[in-house]
């Protein structure tokens, strides 16, 4: 940064040098060192599942093997004893208010770990499984997500490659729609047609009908008009007489 | 028995800066996610406690949760490690709690009467009050605001010094028993042993109620 301010601070002062304040800062970030080895980091080495062992709860193991081939089995223990009762004896150590103090906070502590010890560490290592059965399921939550992705891809490309059937039958519905229009409008230019003729077959017959009519309505005015009043006088009397006679010959015969 | 009580006014100034710096290396940062379980139960630790301090808090007033945190974690700890032999706990003297007292309590209510002038001039005044107790009852408040900084310091200064000297001297007393009458020890001792666990709680409420009362002046004026 300071190298920055050293380039502009001369390209103001050098007017030969104005372009340089262009040039300037390409050139300080192509020279700048950026982290090219791995990071320092990752990956993390897995911790380790139990602890070291130690004896009495602050002796490393490692003293007590340290010690073994040279004095065996009770080395440290001896070491031990002999180390505190020297301390005692010369008063190196001196037994004062902070020892009552010390052995009351040992009680204390050594009652508690033994008694809850156990429990914390469960209950840490049920903490950390929490934790990671929350991301492991995050993650299985992507994984199915990307894979329904994939999944719902694949099917839209099968069913991309059946779209000619769609189409298939698409084209099939307008044909026979086609079919359908032009059968319509024949049968509407056959019944039009027909109509037209029957209506002149119609005409015709009619009027061969009121020819008929009115030459029977002439002929029979005719007749009548032809009859004289004496023939009819006559045809009146003869229907009368034969009348008579057919009542006769039905009382003669007995009714069945 | 004098120069016991006196070790209680003789600060050695050395070892007080590693007293002072030494809960720092019990707090270990982790560099996983998934850590061991010294992390994981002090991870667990913060969040209960800090769930509860910091729920009240509008979005501008939890800028000031790491320095709650800081706050509570340094306290508790000083004062548990103070509870060791032959340790010595910071917080047993007074300039170490005023100068976090002072500073803190200026930084709650002085912002509040410098943005929020009203606000902060009303609290003096509680609700519902009779109008004749009014002038005294401003007085009182205004009295009570100022030395606040004051009672958080001298609260934790004389619960973990009393606490520190009543073991002390009980356990002297154990030993100069033991010569007269050994059997009387038990008694002593008992005592002792049950004076720890007090300590113990008091180390870390009084943790708690530092912080506490620092978030509710926080609360109040901003």
């Amino acid at each position: 940064m300071l190298s920055r301010v050293v380039l502009s601070a001369a390209a103001t002062a050098a007017s030969s040098l104005k372009n340089a304040a262009f040039i300037g800062p390409g050139v300080i970030q192509a020279t700048r060192i950026f982290h090219t080895g791995q990071p320092s980091l990752a990956p993390v080495p897995p911790l380790p599942e139990y602890g070291g062992k130690v004896r009495f709860g602050l002796i490393p193991e490692e003293f007590f093997q340290l010690l073994y081939p040279k004095t065996g089995v009770t080395g440290p223990y001896v070491l031990g004893t002999g180390l505190i009762l020297y301390f005692l004896s010369k008063e190196i150590y001196v037994i004062t208010s902070e020892t009552v103090s010390g052995a009351a906070l040992a009680v204390l502590v050594i009652y508690a770990v033994k008694k809850y010890g156990a429990f914390i560490g469960q209950f840490a290592d049920k903490l950390s499984e929490e934790k990671i059965a929350r991301l492991e399921e995050f993650k299985q939550s992507c994984i199915k997500y990307a894979e329904d992705g994939i999944d719902f891809e694949k099917e839209k490309q099968a069913v991309v490659q059946k779209r000619h059937y769609l189409f298939d039958v698409q084209r099939n519905n307008i044909a026979m729609a086609f079919e359908v229009a032009y059968r319509e409008r024949l049968h509407t230019v056959y019944r039009e047609v027909k109509n037209r003729l029957d209506y002149h077959i119609s005409v015709q017959n009619m009027m061969r009908r009121k020819e008929q009519e009115h030459m029977i309505n002439w002929l029979e005015k005719k007749v009548v008009q032809s009859i004289s009043a004496q023939q009819e006088k006559e045809t009146i009397a003869k229907c009368i007489e034969d009348l008579k006679l057919l009542a006769k010959k039905a009382q003669a015969q007995p009714v069945m | 028995m004098n120069e016991e009580l006196s070790t209680f006014f003789y600060v050695p100034v050395g070892t007080m800066m590693l007293a002072i710096a030494f809960p720092a290396i019990l707090l270990p940062t982790p560099n996983r996610l998934i850590t061991n379980r010294w992390i994981t139960i002090q991870q667990w630790l913060i969040q209960l406690i800090m769930k509860q301090l910091l729920s009240i808090h509008n979005t501008k007033g939890l800028s000031w949760s790491l320095m709650l945190i800081t706050l509570t974690l340094f306290i508790g700890l000083t004062n548990l490690l103070g509870l060791l032999p032959y340790s010595f706990a910071p917080t047993t003297q007074l300039t170490v709690n005023l100068s976090m007292a002072i500073p803190l309590w200026t930084g709650t209510v002085v912002p509040g009467f410098r943005y929020k002038t009203k606000i902060s001039l009303a609290h003096l005044l509680p609700q519902g009050t009779p109008m004749f107790l009014i002038p005294m009852i401003i007085i009182i408040e205004t009295i009570s605001l100022l030395i606040r900084p004051v009672t958080l310091a001298v609260r934790l200064t004389a619960n973990i010094t009393a606490g520190h000297s009543l073991i002390h001297l009980t356990g002297t007393a154990t030993l100069t028993l033991s010569s007269i009458h050994s059997m009387t020890i038990t008694v002593t001792f008992v005592t002792v042993i049950l004076l720890t666990i007090l300590e113990l709680a008091v180390a870390l409420i009084q943790a708690y109620v530092f912080a506490l009362l620092i978030s509710l002046y926080l609360h109040e004026n901003a």
